[in-house]
């Protein structure tokens, strides 16, 4: 029962050795080459994530930039059509301002052509009552005297009816 | 009746060292399991061992009182 | 009774006989026994490790997957930091003489009870201890590695060389001859139903706690030796 042979004892450790290498070869060198696998590929992907996340960030950061930049472009149109509605609006009223001066004068104008014509009638009115007065006078024959206080009185008549 | 019963008898008293040793280990085994129960685990493989590794002396007188048996 | 433990113990042990050495150069069964082990074993793994794949993996792939990075974690562990280079063989060490102690539930007898067998074993322990060491320091520190911790006891630690791999190999070859002893008697007295319920102690439990202490104790000895 304790007897040993020696070439079973070699027997035994090169069994064990050829099992070992085999193990070693197949069972732990595949698993192996699968774990660095995987892990090559999450490595990868963890990668690749953060790729895509930093553009992702960069990309909203443009947007976010390009929004801010569209706020002040919206006040600087909103502010140019304001400013172009109140020189629109200046102008016209300024035109109407105008253009009612304008009215106004011409109106002022024609009154006074108006005026001028009645006046004009007036006058010629009066060069006939002058001329009738003159042939009353021519007729009756009085002093210059009395022809000149005649005039007056009847100028300051005249005058005071054409007021 | 000859002296190999009494020699294979003698040899199987290694069982004593052994299972006072295996006492021993469980009871301070108990005792750091009462202590520190998150420890479960890590005690009872060393109990595990610690048996078997006592346990091994009686083994060891158990082939001794067999040889004695067999090759007197 | 005694007749029973004739044949169990005292057969011929011999497979083939070589008409050399008066028998030092037989070829035992046991080894025989060994070869038939590893060759199952060796089909079992290129059956397992079929077609592995990195995505949509198989059910076995992923049983063949956790199971090795547990008895890596389970050799390494043992081995420490310095040593973890060695767990595949620890591992290959562990799975081989747990597969050899219960070849027992078969009907065979284990391997491991022959000497032969856990010779060789402890002597690849021994070999792979002091080569770990010799590695790890180099000749010279290694060799003043046995004056430590005091050179008085030099020669203690060299008879260690010898101590180590004997109980290594005693420990194993007598606990697997006294169980495989118990559960033939056991099978003489009571031949049916009882023994069953033992070999579940004997041949799986007892026979994964001795590969499990043969493992532990030549991991301590790497470590120690590495350190």
């Amino acid at each position: 029962m304790l007897n040993i042979s020696l070439l079973s004892v070699g027997c035994t450790i090169f069994n064990l050795l050829l099992l070992f290498f085999v193990a070693k070869k197949f069972l732990f060198g595949r698993v192996d080459a699968i774990l660095v696998k995987r892990m090559e590929e999450v490595d990868q992907a963890t990668s690749e994530a953060d790729e895509a996340e930093r553009q992702a960030l960069s990309t909203k950061k443009e947007y976010e930039d390009k929004i801010a930049s569209i706020d002040v472009e919206k006040e600087n149109i909103l502010a140019d059509i304001k400013k172009q509605g109140y020189e629109e609006y200046e102008r016209i009223i300024g035109d109407a301002k105008k253009k009612g001066e304008q009215i106004i004068t011409e109106a002022r104008h024609n009154a006074e052509v108006e005026n001028e014509r009645a006046k004009e009638v007036y006058a010629a009115q009066l060069t006939d009552m002058v001329i009738d007065a003159a042939s009353k006078i021519a007729a009756t024959k009085h002093s210059s005297e009395d022809d000149k206080k005649l005039y007056d009185k009847f100028i300051i008549e005249a005058g005071v009816n054409n007021e | 009746m000859n002296l190999t019963a009494i020699g294979a008898a003698i040899a199987a008293f290694t069982g004593i060292g052994a299972g006072i040793g295996i006492g021993l280990a469980t009871a301070k085994a108990t005792d750091a399991v009462a202590r520190q129960p998150e420890a479960d685990g890590k005690i009872m493989k060393l109990l595990l061992l610690g048996c078997a590794l006592a346990e091994a002396t009686a083994i060891y007188g158990f082939v001794v009182a067999i040889m004695i048996i067999l090759f007197s | 009774m005694k007749e029973l433990l004739n044949e169990l113990l005292k057969e011929d042990k011999a497979f083939i006989h070589i008409p050399y050495g008066n028998g030092l150069f037989d070829i035992y069964k046991s080894v025989v026994i060994t070869w038939i082990v590893i060759g199952i074993l060796f089909l079992l793994i290129l059956f397992l490790t079929r077609d592995f794949k990195v995505h949509n993996i198989s059910k076995r792939q992923a049983a063949v997957e956790s199971f090795v990075m547990w008895i890596r974690g389970v050799t390494g562990g043992m081995l420490g930091d310095e040593g973890v280079r060695y767990q595949d063989y620890m591992a290959v060490v562990l799975i081989f003489i747990a597969a050899s102690n219960m070849v027992g539930l078969f009907g065979v007898t284990p391997p491991t009870m022959d000497l032969t067998v856990t010779a060789g074993l402890s002597l690849m322990s021994i070999i792979l201890v002091e080569g770990a060491g010799l590695r790890k320091k180099g000749l010279g520190k290694w060799f003043k590695g046995f004056a430590e911790p005091m050179p008085v006891i030099a020669p203690m630690n060299i008879l260690e060389l010898a101590i180590r791999p004997l109980s290594l190999c005693m420990r194993l070859f007598g606990n697997i001859l006294g169980a495989t002893v118990i559960m033939e008697l056991i099978k003489h007295v009571v031949p049916i139903i009882f023994p069953a319920l033992l070999s579940v102690y004997f041949d799986i439990f007892d026979g994964a706690i001795q590969a499990y202490v043969f493992v532990f104790l030549t991991s301590l000895y790497i470590k120690e030796a590495v350190e």
